[in-house]
């Protein structure tokens, strides 16, 4: 548990896990592929008017 | 002057830049000492513009993390999310004068409207007007086709197990490791104890990872 905790941990700082037993678990490689592409992607453009 | 008015005014301008680019704002919200977060909080409270300014730069780019992991792209664009991580930032500042310290981390307010926000749109059937992007004004730095592809199929094949995983199960996880909460912080969202989060998540990442390696002999 405390392996798993430091294993997010990093994944929540964007700290590189690709090394030891971290580094062939398919769960961490799927969550850093969702935080890479959450991450990368361009914000769109986004206009606040007052509505009227 | 309007809610809208004064976001407006206020907002930080992010928009031309990548999340990653505000990771440093996400370090400061999640790591900086609590009592600070809480005094700031009270500032905007009170109508302290440039305490409204840097609370919300502290959490939006943790919102729009949030927002696009739930809600994930419609055709390719992450337009929807942004939209709705924008209205969550507008109903925190609409909501903001009200807001009364009731021993709960701000961001467990925060998180709380953005909960109710994302399910809303999921909800909703609207979500067929796809805005196009504009053209870009020079190279663009970021991966390559074949890199952004691959890491397109991994994060949807991401989403859509975490999509499977009960309801608690999911939050935590996108809160802790998309948004970039520590496990104190989820805890306080989620109304969990640090302990508890730290169960909790290694029984979904046990979880996620046998959906995943079920899936792979299949």
């Amino acid at each position: 548990m405390a392996r798993t905790d430091a294993v997010l941990d990093a994944l929540a700082r964007r700290e590189s896990v690709a090394f030891g037993v971290e580094a062939g678990d398919v769960a961490v490689r799927l969550l850093g592929a969702l935080i890479a592409d959450v991450d990368s992607h361009r914000l769109s453009s986004v206009s606040i008017t007052p509505s009227t | 002057m309007t809610t809208c008015a004064i976001v407006a005014g206020i907002m930080p301008n992010v928009t031309e830049g990548r999340v990653a680019d505000a990771a440093t704002g996400v370090r400061l919200a999640t790591r900086s000492d609590e009592s600070d977060l809480r005094e700031l909080t009270s500032l905007a409270v009170q109508g302290d513009r440039t305490a409204i300014e840097s609370l919300l730069g502290h959490l939006r780019p943790m919102v729009v993390r949030y927002c696009r992991a739930r809600l994930g792209r419609v055709s390719g664009h992450y337009h929807i999310a942004d939209d709705v991580a924008q209205e969550v930032c507008i109903a925190v500042l609409s909501a903001l004068p009200r807001y009364r310290d009731m021993g709960r981390p701000f961001a467990s307010f925060v998180f709380g409207i953005a909960s109710h926000k994302v399910a809303d749109a999921l909800r909703s059937s609207v979500r067929s007007a796809v805005p196009t992007q504009d053209l870009p004004d020079g190279p663009d730095d970021g991966p390559g086709p074949e890199e952004t592809v691959v890491r397109y199929i991994e994060a949807e094949h991401a989403r859509a197990l975490l999509s499977r995983l009960p309801d608690n199960q999911r939050e935590l996880l996108i809160l802790r490791v998309v948004s970039g909460l520590s496990a104190e912080e989820t805890g306080n969202v989620l109304g969990m104890s640090p302990g508890a989060v730290r169960v909790a998540q290694h029984r979904a990442l046990t979880r996620l990872r046998q959906m995943a390696e079920l899936e792979s002999i299949a």
